[in-house]
């Protein structure tokens, strides 16, 4: 979990990354050059992000023709979320052990 | 960006006898783990979680301390279990509901900013917290359907 938790966190600590994933993930798949048009850096800069972004799976690119097209990965986010999910089956599993442990207490 | 965990369940012994449950140590340790709970304010306590050579876990100990404490209604602890669960918090509330108990379970405090560890990003100084929020909005927003 941790290298890829690490990646995933590395890629988004850059306030450029996060906002080239975020417009990713807001209006849908564009080419570099529509990246770079707002992005206010230039646009080796910008495929220089979308290959950590890349290599964090945060997006998937596409070749066509002359273009890369790139797209958001939501998904990747998963391990951020996974970990409160796995105290929530934790806490699941407790609160089940109580009851059962209760009622058998007044059976006996 | 903090998240809650809440429960609640509906259980058919009354009030008294749950209370004696999750203040009890010997109790407390069959459902959860053993520990040296003492239902008292201030009281400082762990939980000792056994390790599981087969998942190469080694266990851990969650350190606690009763912040209220208030028979048979009210029990509070903080919940330390390192790393990214530091000075989170566990609550009961028990009511009485018909011959039962409604008990209400909450753990807070779960800072999602500090999910991964501090080794690499520390502070707020990156906006995770404004980013998370961001991120889990899109990832659950309508747009996620299209992505």
């Amino acid at each position: 979990m941790h290298a890829v938790a690490d990646e995933l966190f590395k890629a988004l600590a850059d306030p450029t990354r996060r906002a080239i994933f975020e417009r990713l993930a807001r209006e849908g798949e564009q080419t570099v050059h529509a990246l770079t048009d707002g992005a206010g850096v230039s646009q080796p800069a910008v495929s220089k992000h979308l290959a950590v972004l890349k290599h964090a799976r945060l997006v998937r690119d596409r070749r066509a023709g002359r273009e890369t097209h790139y797209r958001a990965e939501p998904q990747a986010l998963a391990p951020m979320i996974d970990w409160i999910a796995r105290y929530e089956r934790f806490w699941d599993d407790r609160l089940q052990r109580l009851q059962t442990l209760l009622s058998k207490r007044s059976t006996e | 960006m903090t998240r809650t965990i809440q429960r609640e369940i509906l259980i058919p012994q009354p009030p008294e006898q749950v209370w004696r449950a999750i203040t009890d140590s010997a109790t407390l340790a069959q459902w959860m783990f053993p520990n040296d709970f003492e239902p008292r304010v201030g009281h400082q306590f762990t939980f000792r979680v056994p390790g599981n050579p087969q998942l190469k876990f080694d266990g851990l100990v969650v350190r606690c301390e009763v912040l209220e404490c208030e028979p048979p209604n009210r029990l509070v602890f903080s919940w330390s279990a390192g790393g990214a669960v530091e000075n989170t918090r566990v609550s009961f509330r028990l009511e009485s509901d018909g011959p039962g108990t409604r008990m209400f379970m909450e753990h807070a405090g779960f800072e999602l900013s500090q999910a991964f560890g501090e080794q690499a990003f520390k502070g707020a100084e990156y906006g995770w917290t404004r980013m998370l929020k961001q991120l889990v909005a899109v990832l659950v927003g309508p747009a996620a359907g299209n992505i």
